[in-house]
């Protein structure tokens, strides 16, 4: 169960940083939806996780929080991005598009082109 | 880099602030299940279809507080106080065990820690000065004839010129040592408060900064600086100190300054509290820093240059004699003639005081087995409720922590007791303050450490074996008791390698206790009993060459006529403490060039009342010391050496010498020297000094010592140093053999008894566990002694496995280390077989001993409860 979340747990901080970046200050639950919407329900994501990266992000220093009262009269913290947080999610971003691109290639090239289509590499 | 130590930062923070953290976030858990609701109930569903909505998107909430909780904060340090807790409500539950185990490992631990503590005072530790280790003292030695003298005291302008001059060696100092001076403070004397007196340099140039106050300038005469210890216990460390006079042989001297704590001198056998400035240019010992870069043997040579130099300006400062050396000695670590005696003692003790730790441990992690086997049905419960076998394993682990960590303050404790007793067995007058027992960092530190060694070498096995559960068959009912065949293995080779570790620490003192019975059986081949010895000094008492032999005669005369008093002699140099050496031509005979034969100094009367033989010709008389005849005696190895064929007696030897008597051998030097070829001397010219009376008494030891000693006082209060009896003279100058011997004789008792107990738990667990088996062979009619044998067949496997591996281990042992352990025995040799049988003998019986419980318990079965037994 632990190593599952791990690597999950990667991914969902980046989402979580990007879902700050764009939108403001949210906090969990708003952060929670917009990614529900974006991913269209493809992910299964127990929404308390999202806390956990939170957390993380705010260890590093890449978001900050704010107590705040939510849409039902509530107190709730509000997270949003840092400078060092926008800083680092320019970086995440691109290793994360450059993995894709590489795994894309990797995972398309069959046993036959192997001569012409690795070579770059 | 930067967001790494942030995390470190703010999860320390969150440590701290737990509770309110946990709070905040269920605050935030909650608002987020609301809103989740709230949407539910906007799309149309129910409240209940919302709510059972809302909880299929964040479930788990348990989970999700502990693991925000561990992403949070240092969870480590949660685990471990959280296992600190449990092991200590643990132990405390179970207080016979916790007190037995703490106990053992304090006496293991502690044992450890104060041979440390010794080892390190005498032999590690270097002065507090700085750069201590190229402090050097400067020496000229002359070696030859079989012995080394060394003179360590130059004058004063020597001293100067030195210091002028140098070059090789830096910042200087000079010291000595004063005679048992009188210190008085506020009119009331200070016994035994020891002072040196030194150059005005002495703590600026060694970088002893004084903790209060300060040095004395060049040239204040009148200020001296006290030690720290000096300081506590008379001025009770208070600041007031500074300026307070204080007289040191009817002169007052005011305090200036407090040394560096841990400082007594340059030697450790003293105890110095006061330095003052010379009074009198009197010799001084030289101590100075080898510059960097430079040799021991370069600076040597240079310095033999200089003092070379130094000698021709000044005539007759310096002994010119072209087979004398100058010797740099390091002095990094003070003097002491204590560190000769027991560097070699104090190396074996480190060894035995090891294999008591090992015994120690091994039991001590006997007895940690026992209690988890006991506990077996609560670690199966964690285990299948979700405990992974490496948090139980550590939890077991800091409960033996927390064991050793205990059991090491309360070793510390024990050390300091240890230390003293050890020290108090030394005869010394005093015990020397620089080798006392002092709780520093280093002890600690070493207490932590051993601590901690010992906690992995008896808790790990026991930790790995509790968690090592069978999750279906332990459950069971009967399986909560018994342990499992592996669980009962260990703890049976456990208690082999106790008993093979018991069979070594036999082995050792059985050694070392014949020795000390060898040396004191010996035949010295003079009468030590009814025979006191009297130690005096002429030479500080004031007495010139001239004035030396009627000063002999006098206290000849003056003390026979004391009753109880048989006879009286003199000699130069008491009896076993220290021999000369002498060398000359004996006509007739080739003697080699390197070739000597001890000498000692005696006065008439010597043999008789020594009660040496007189094998052949006549004992020296009042009359050749009168009229100065030069005569000698030889021993009757001499003879046998020199002259086996011819008589010597009459003869001429070293020029002028007339041999008088053949005389039995003796042993005055050391009780361990072989008795050689010794020639002896009448003290017939003109004699510099004197420092032994040897008396032969008849009657009450008590009232005789007190006639001698109001004899000399009448003479010269100044020339009495010490009065002991023979038998107590031989007795201290084996005290190395005896401390030895008395330390080994205590750690193998102490072996022997953690073996028996461990012997005893083996015993009884096997009788435990075949009661069912036991019960029925007696229903059936087996005879007591079949059941006697078949209870105790594990345990005597056990046991003589133990015999057999300490066997070869001692036998082992005492191969490798009979070379090096040779000097320390006397009239066996370490691989002494009977030595070795003796200690298996001993360790056997009480194997025995340990198992008669256990077999009488066997034979008082019930068959009909055993059968139910489960």
């Amino acid at each position: 169960m632990d190593t599952k979340l791990d690597i999950l747990q990667g991914t969902l901080d980046l989402m979580v940083l990007r879902t700050l970046s764009i939108l403001g200050p949210l906090h969990g639950y708003g952060i929670a939806r917009r990614i529900e919407q974006i991913s269209g329900d493809h992910i299964i994501l127990n929404q308390g996780t999202i806390y956990i990266s939170l957390v993380r992000l705010e260890q590093r220093g890449w978001i900050r929080s704010k107590w705040g009262v939510s849409e039902n009269n509530r107190r709730a913290r509000f997270y949003s991005v840092t400078k060092a947080g926008a800083k680092q999610l320019v970086a995440e971003t691109a290793n994360w598009r450059r993995l894709a691109a590489v795994m894309s290639r990797v995972l398309s090239v069959g046993p036959s082109t192997g001569a012409r289509g690795g070579s770059s590499l | 880099m930067k967001s790494w130590l942030h995390m470190i930062w703010s999860r320390s923070l969150s440590a701290l602030r737990r509770n309110r953290l946990d709070r905040e976030f269920d605050d935030e858990l909650a608002t987020h299940l609301e809103l989740l609701i709230d949407e539910g109930r906007a799309a149309g569903l129910s409240a209940e279809d919302a709510r059972r909505q809302a909880m299929r998107k964040l479930w788990r909430p348990d989970w999700l507080r502990e693991s925000h909780r561990d992403q949070r904060g240092l969870p480590f340090l949660d685990r471990l106080t959280q296992d600190l807790r449990y092991a200590v409500r643990g132990l405390s539950k179970t207080p016979a065990f916790t007190v037995i185990v703490v106990l053992s490992l304090a006496l293991g631990i502690g044992a450890n820690t104060a041979l440390f503590s010794l080892v390190d005072s005498l032999l590690i530790r270097s002065l507090p000065a700085r750069d201590a280790n190229r402090l050097v003292r400067v020496q000229m030695t002359m070696a030859g004839l079989g012995l080394r003298k060394s003179m360590t005291g130059f004058p004063k302008d020597v001293f100067d010129d030195v210091r002028a001059n140098a070059g090789v060696l830096e910042d200087v100092v000079g010291y000595s040592h004063m005679d048992r001076p009188t210190v008085t403070l506020e009119g009331s004397i200070e016994p035994l408060r020891q002072v040196d007196q030194v150059s005005e340099n002495f703590f600026r140039d060694l970088g002893l900064s004084p903790i209060i106050g300060r040095a004395p300038a060049p040239g204040e005469d009148t200020a001296v600086v006290i030690s720290s210890a000096f300081w506590r216990s008379r001025f009770g460390g208070s600041p007031s100190v500074l300026g307070r006079a204080i007289a040191i042989e009817g002169r007052l001297y005011s305090i200036v300054g407090v040394a560096p704590p841990r400082f007594f001198g340059m030697s450790l056998d003293n105890t110095v509290d006061i330095w003052m400035a010379p009074r009198s240019p009197g010799a001084q010992d030289m101590v100075g820093r080898v510059k960097p870069g430079v040799t021991i043997e370069q600076a040597q040579t240079a310095m033999h240059a200089l003092l070379g130099r130094i000698g021709q300006a000044r005539p007759g400062k310096i002994p010119a004699d072209p087979n004398l050396i100058t010797e740099l000695v390091p002095a990094g670590r003070g003097f002491s003639q204590l560190r000769a005696q027991y560097e070699r003692p104090l190396q074996a003790l480190c060894v035995l005081v090891t294999l008591v730790l090992l015994i120690t441990c091994s039991n001590v992690g006997n007895l940690l087995m026992v209690r988890s086997s006991g506990r077996r049905r609560e670690v199966t419960i964690r285990v299948a409720l979700g405990a992974s076998r490496s948090r139980v394993i550590a939890q077991y682990f800091i409960e033996s922590l927390v064991l050793a960590t205990i059991g090491g303050a309360l070793g510390l404790m024990f050390a300091r007791w240890g230390v003293s007793l050890v020290l108090s067995m030394l005869p010394l007058p005093q015990i020397p303050a620089g080798l006392a027992f002092a709780v520093d960092a280093r002890m600690l530190v070493f207490t932590a450490a051993l601590s901690v060694v010992s906690a992995l070498l008896f808790g790990l096995a026991p930790a790995w074996r509790a968690a090592d559960v069978d999750l279906t068959s332990a459950l069971r009912p009967g399986h909560g008791i018994t342990s499992p065949a592996a669980a009962r293995r260990l703890r049976s080779a456990l208690v082999g390698c106790q008993v093979a570790l018991s069979v070594l620490l036999l082995v050792a003192a059985g050694l070392f206790v014949q020795t000390l019975r060898n040396l004191t059986r010996l035949d010295m081949g003079f009468n030590p009993d009814r025979l006191i010895q009297v130690s005096v000094d002429t030479r500080s008492a004031g007495y010139g060459r001239g004035q030396v032999a009627p000063l002999a005669r006098l206290l000849r005369d003056r003390l026979s006529a004391v009753p109880g008093v048989e006879s009286v002699a003199i000699i130069r140099n008491p009896v076993l403490r220290g021999l000369s050496r002498a060398r000359m031509d004996l006509p007739g005979v080739t003697v080699g060039r390197d070739e000597a034969w001890d000498a000692a100094d005696v006065g008439p009367g010597f043999f008789e009342t020594m009660r040496i033989p007189i094998v052949r010709g006549r004992p020296f008389t009042d009359g050749d010391v009168e009229q100065e005849r030069m005569l000698v005696a030889l021993s009757e190895s001499f003879v046998k050496r020199y002259y086996p064929t011819t008589d010597p007696i009459g003869k001429q030897v070293g020029g002028n010498l007339e041999v008088v008597a053949i005389v039995g051998d003796a042993k005055l030097g050391t009780v361990r020297s072989p008795m050689g070829p010794m020639m002896y001397f009448v003290s017939s010219r003109q004699p510099d000094r004197f420092n032994g009376i040897e008396v032969r008494t008849a009657g009450n030891a008590e009232t005789v010592a007190q006639g001698i000693r109001q004899v000399i006082h009448a003479v010269n209060p100044r020339l009495f140093i010490d009065l002991k009896p023979m038998r107590v003279q031989i007795d201290d100058s084996l005290a190395t053999e005896r401390l030895v011997a008395a330390i080994s004789a205590f750690f193998s008792v102490l072996g022997l008894l953690l073996a028996s107990i461990g012997i005893f738990g083996v015993a009884s667990s096997a009788v435990a566990q075949k009661t069912n088996e036991l019960g029925i062979r007696m229903a059936l009619g087996a005879s007591r002694w079949s059941i006697v044998r078949e209870s105790l067949r594990e345990t005597v496997l056990v046991v003589s496995v133990g015999l057999l591996a300490g066997l070869a281990a001692a036998v082992a042992a005492v191969q490798v280390s009979s070379k090096f352990i040779a000097d320390l025995l006397f009239g066996l040799t370490a691989t002494d077989a009977i030595n070795i049988a003796l200690a298996i003998a001993v360790m056997a019986a009480v194997a025995i001993a340990a198992c008669i419980l256990p077999t009488r318990h066997a034979t008082r079965i019930d068959p009909l409860v055993a059968i139910r037994h489960e």
